[in-house]
């Protein structure tokens, strides 16, 4: 008879076949790109893992471990490479004092060419659906089946904040206004932190339970590579949520290189706050001459999915060797 | 002052001159923007609940409190009572807002309680405790259906789910936090 680990581990590796078999039967191509580099995607925001690369000659080199393989993967359907998809380990660094936090994790990517947010919607619900048929939910399979709950970022500060977001664009405006809803505000706050401190605290937590919820069209004031809605303040951007937990991003690419150069040199501009700086892609913008392919990308925590597919409340429950017990020196696995 | 990001699960805060104290602490990075602290505080006087967020970089102003070691005495309809194990000074600590720690507390033992400018203003309970068992159905034949549960009560009335197994005068340790079993203790 297995042992209760070896059912875990067989359960685990399950998981991650479905996951695969998925893409694979839909004709992405699995990917493999470098987890240690020496540039990272421009995104300040988030903390990250610096070593030392020793060549034979010369002094050494900073190179750090990607927080995410964006940029590599990027670099592929720029030269062409059509649908691919890769389960890649991923690397934050700082604070990780949350269930939902591992400093190493795993993280599916994937691209479809010549798709829309909105199809990557529809894509998502049919993997759910794929995986709820390999008996891969350890819950009800309900409150985890398609149809997603729709709704936009909009309607979300409207309905859980009493916030016409549209008619707060400017940071004082927003301020004002969730200040009036007896959230605490700090004085001088630029627009993206006041927005994230009222989402954080009226919004998010209030979002609907027992049923994946899809929140889409978000600011375009957070800056990011989505693609901008015509005429409106929103971008084509969604989030994935499952019982409060963020599980999947995911955008219509910008593909307008004039677009990224500017998010890059804003970018630039913010990264001195943080601790361990690191050296962006110059090339980044570059990647997107005329002719990088229409797409929609999404990133989808692989070991989030699986703590909520299973009815864990703790991603020590799918990881083998969570880092907060491998730190205090702790490496024997509990089944 | 103290970071935002060095606000804990535990640590005392003063927000508009009222102390408060952190009852639950989430670190968010929206991964797009700023990272965060979303904090859940409990005002000591008054018991009721703020939730807040922070950039981590935000300063809050701390509390400096005193640990003192104390022994529970009893519970009357209103008050906890506890002396002070060094002095013998005995003190009260109003159950409202705090009726959740009642069945934590056994008498004659002893708790660590927190001192805010002399005024007692919380009980800090162990992270795990143990309970005797001290009213549980019989288990039938059969009960051995691992997951099965039952509800026991233990010694200061606290209810707790755990094994079939566990029977009556079983000491079991609970985990204060979530009121859930952790394991039978052999003695």
């Amino acid at each position: 008879m297995d042992t209760l680990l070896r059912q875990r581990l067989l359960r685990h590796a399950q998981f991650t076949g479905a996951l695969r078999s998925f893409f694979n039967a839909r004709g992405y191509a699995e990917v493999e790109t470098p987890t240690l580099a020496p540039h990272l995607i421009p995104e300040p925001a988030i903390e990250v893992f610096q070593t030392d690369y020793l060549p034979a000659r010369g002094p050494a080199r900073p190179m750090w471990l990607v927080p995410s393989p964006e940029l590599w993967m990027k670099r592929l359907l720029a030269g062409g490479s059509g649908n691919i998809y890769q389960i890649s380990r991923s690397f934050r660094n700082g604070d990780f004092g949350s269930p939902h936090h591992n400093p190493e994790f795993r993280l599916l990517e994937w691209y479809t060419v010549g798709a829309g947010y909105l199809d990557s919607i529809g894509i998502t619900e049919d993997l759910f659906t794929h995986l709820i048929a390999g008996r891969a939910a350890g819950r009800p399979p309900t409150e985890l089946a398609p149809p997603f709950i729709r709704i936009t970022v909009e309607e979300a500060f409207d309905r859980y904040a009493g916030i016409d977001l549209a008619r707060c664009q400017e940071p004082a405006a927003l301020t004002a206004a969730a200040r009036a809803r007896g959230i605490t505000m700090s004085d001088s706050l630029t627009w993206e932190e006041a927005y994230h401190i009222v989402f954080l605290t009226a919004v998010e937590p209030r979002l609907p339970r027992g049923k994946p919820v899809v929140l889409l069209d978000y600011p375009s004031l957070v800056p990011t590579t989505a693609r901008p809605k015509p005429g409106t303040p929103w971008s084509q951007r969604w989030e994935l949520y499952v019982d409060g937990v963020e599980i999947v991003n995911c955008y219509t690419e910008e593909t307008d290189s004039g677009a990224l150069r500017s998010l890059v040199r804003h970018e630039e501009e913010r990264r001195r706050g943080c601790r361990t700086s690191h050296a962006a892609d110059a090339g980044f913008a570059d990647l997107f001459p005329p002719g990088f392919p229409e797409c929609s990308g999404a990133a989808l925590g692989v070991d989030r999915l699986e703590m909520v597919f299973t009815g864990e409340k703790s991603l020590e429950g799918v990881i083998l060797f969570p880092f907060s017990a491998i730190v205090d020196g702790q490496s024997s696995i509990h089944s | 002052m103290i970071k935002a990001s060095d606000v804990m699960k535990g640590t005392f805060i003063l927000i508009n001159n009222q102390p408060h104290v952190c009852t639950e602490r989430d670190y968010v990075n929206p991964g797009k923007g700023s990272a965060f602290v979303r904090l859940k505080l409990k005002n000591i006087k008054t018991g009721s609940v703020l939730r807040q967020t922070n950039k981590v970089q935000d300063n809050l102003e701390d509390v400096s409190v005193e640990f003192r070691e104390t022994q529970f005495l009893y519970a009357d309809t209103e008050n906890y009572s506890f002396m002070d194990t060094k002095t013998y000074e005995q003190f009260t600590i109003a159950i409202e807002g705090e009726e959740e720690k009642r069945n934590f507390l056994k008498d004659g033992e002893n708790y660590q309680v927190v001192f805010w400018e002399s005024t007692p203003i919380d009980i800090k309970l162990p992270t795990k405790m143990v309970f005797t068992v001290s009213e549980a159905e019989k288990a039938e034949r059969g009960d051995t259906v691992s997951g099965a549960t039952k509800v026991i009560t233990c010694e200061t009335g606290l209810k707790v789910k755990v094994p079939l197994f566990i029977k009556q005068g079983d000491r079991i340790l609970v985990n204060t936090e979530t009121g859930e079993y952790q394991e039978r203790v052999n003695t």
